[in-house]
């Protein structure tokens, strides 16, 4: 086991994690620590559990009902599984980031005020400054300014995607989740949400999964390596993709299976 | 490379015949739908005038009147049905579509809202007739709503179930995923997102209840009265076509095309607006 001084360098550890559809087990005693400040990327073949695991970081797996986790998920540590851990703290704390760009049903200032509201009692001006804040955080401020009325399904996807960030963020997370943010968009779209994610990595400690090989390469700092629910190799970026120690890694890097 | 001339003719030709058939059936329908607005406005014509609107159903052998008492009993019974039916409504297709979908319970009860949606309407009127009565009261406007709000109500549910499930799961998801509860998530996002789908399906009850005679026959009863009293028999207008088409009085019979005429356009007019919605809702989301 690790000692202290490293151990407060872990935002997120996840502990014995096994992860259960029915009784399909999806996940098998996943042990790993995600560092603070960094980028982790999450890789493997469709079906590794790659996007499971991602999904009990903030337990959103919960409301489909026959889905369980047991073992240990360490937010800052403590375990975010268990029982008594409040859901809604844990979901201010942790923010996600779907495949799939979702803007609420409302205007683009109200799809970033909605979820402040909720946790915040701010007056009009203070809540006006944090929109403002998330959108510039989220490098969208500049093309909705003038524009913040109109419903937020008139932006392109790119743009509803970076909402979708900035909506998360102006809840002040500490981790986000990314599930395949990019997957459903064109490459210059793709490559502002990967510049987004290097700057965010200043405030935020973030797990991106992703099928593209090259976007873990470009944008993460940490790479795990997933195969069958099983975390098969985990280390930094660099390593994993030059010298991986893993046959199966260096053969679904090199494209030889998966 | 060797193409088959034969084949490729061959489905030219099935192809054309295709086209031609579903053109003919398209006409087919249509045809009946401008022949009924046709019969109807040229037969309705002369008693077509604003009295329509201003005037009571006049006593046999007059020659001047209107439904102006069936068309406020109309309003009146179908506005309280979708009043108290559409609420009713969309909170029970929001349960289906996100508490009980899974669940046992929810197919069942999907199940049997689906008989009630094709029940006879007759059979419903004679529920809401011996309910009534049961309950010590006879012909009122308040039994033709309660007979209207419960064709109306399934028509609801099953609208609201399949448009809050047609919702994208991620919406759902990221929506919880910020930590907003439950029942905020289905009230305030996912009812706001099927909010169009759910409005057509209120304005489709709206024209299903408002052509209904049957159940109105054992419980408005029909009145050739101006009333406003809910607790009175009440005029509506199917009921007052009925009883001014089989009255061998000429201008009765001219009023009754008239009446048929506006109902029959009010039903397109609300089926027409109920698509404008869908799509231009539509046209925003691509």
């Amino acid at each position: 086991m690790t000692d202290n001084t490293q151990t407060l360098n872990f935002k997120v550890q996840a502990q014995g994690l096994d992860f259960f559809y029915g009784d399909f087990r999806a996940l098998k005693s996943i042990n790993l620590d995600v560092r603070e400040h960094q980028v982790t990327a999450l890789i493997g073949p469709s079906g590794c559990g790659k996007s499971t695991l991602l999904r009990v970081f903030n337990r959103i797996y919960e409301i489909y009902p026959g889905q369980r986790a047991t073992g240990s998920v360490l937010l800052d540590g403590s375990n975010v599984l268990a029982p008594g851990y409040s859901l809604n703290a844990l979901r201010s704390k942790v923010g996600m980031v779907f495949q799939k760009p979702v803007p609420f049903p409302m205007s683009i200032f109200q799809n970033i005020a909605y979820g402040i509201s909720h946790f915040e009692k701010l007056n009009t001006a203070d809540l006006a400054v944090r929109v403002e804040q998330a959108l510039r955080q989220a490098a969208l401020w500049d093309e909705v300014k003038d524009k913040l009325k109109q419903s937020a399904n008139s932006l392109s996807g790119g743009q509803q995607q970076r909402l979708c960030i900035a909506r998360a963020i102006a809840l002040q997370p500490e981790v986000l989740l990314f599930d395949e943010p990019t997957s459903a968009l064109d490459p210059i779209a793709t490559s502002k949400i990967e510049q987004l994610i290097a700057e965010l990595r200043r405030d935020f400690t973030i797990l991106i999964v992703t099928h593209n090989m090259q976007q873990a390469a470009r944008c993460s700092d940490y790479t795990a390596f997933m195969y069958l629910g099983d975390l098969i190799e985990f280390g930094k970026t660099d390593k994993i993709f030059t010298k991986p120690n893993n046959k199966q890694t260096e053969d679904y890097i090199t494209g030889r299976f998966g | 490379m060797n193409i088959n001339h034969g084949l490729i003719q061959r489905r030219q030709i099935v192809n054309n015949l295709a086209i031609a058939l579903s053109a003919v059936a398209t006409v087919i329908g249509l045809f009946f739908l401008f022949w009924i607005l046709y019969t109807t406005l040229s037969r309705g014509i002369e008693a077509m005038s604003w009295n329509l609107f201003t005037m009571n159903t006049p006593p046999a052998g007059a020659t001047e009147g209107g439904i102006a008492n069936a068309l406020v009993g109309s309003l009146m019974m179908c506005g309280l049905a979708l009043l108290v039916g559409a609420p009713c409504g969309i909170a029970a297709g929001i349960y289906l579509a996100e508490y009980a979908k899974l669940g046992k319970a929810g197919g069942i009860i999907r199940f049997v809202n689906d008989i009630l949606l094709s029940a006879p309407s007759i059979v419903l009127g004679l529920f809401a007739f011996s309910l009534v009565t049961a309950l010590g009261g006879s012909f009122s406007g308040w039994a033709g709503a309660f007979a209207l709000m419960m064709i109306a109500l399934p028509v609801i549910v099953r609208t609201t179930d399949e448009m809050m499930r047609l919702q994208p799961k991620q919406l759902r998801e990221a929506s919880l995923s910020l930590g907003i509860p439950l029942w905020k998530v289905n009230t305030q996002i996912l009812l706001r997102a099927a909010l169009p789908g759910v409005t057509t399906g209120v304005l489709l009850a709206l024209a299903r209840i408002s052509g209904e005679t049957a159940p109105l026959l054992f419980t408005a009863l029909g009145n050739s009265f101006f009333s406003l009293n809910m607790s009175e028999a009440m005029e509506s207008v199917p009921t007052s076509i009925a009883k001014l088409a089989m009255n061998p009085d000429e201008f009765w019979n001219k009023l009754a095309w008239a009446a048929a005429f506006l109902m029959t356009s009010f039903v397109l007019l609300i089926s027409v607006l109920a698509r404008i919605i869908l799509r231009t809702n539509k046209a925003a989301n691509d």
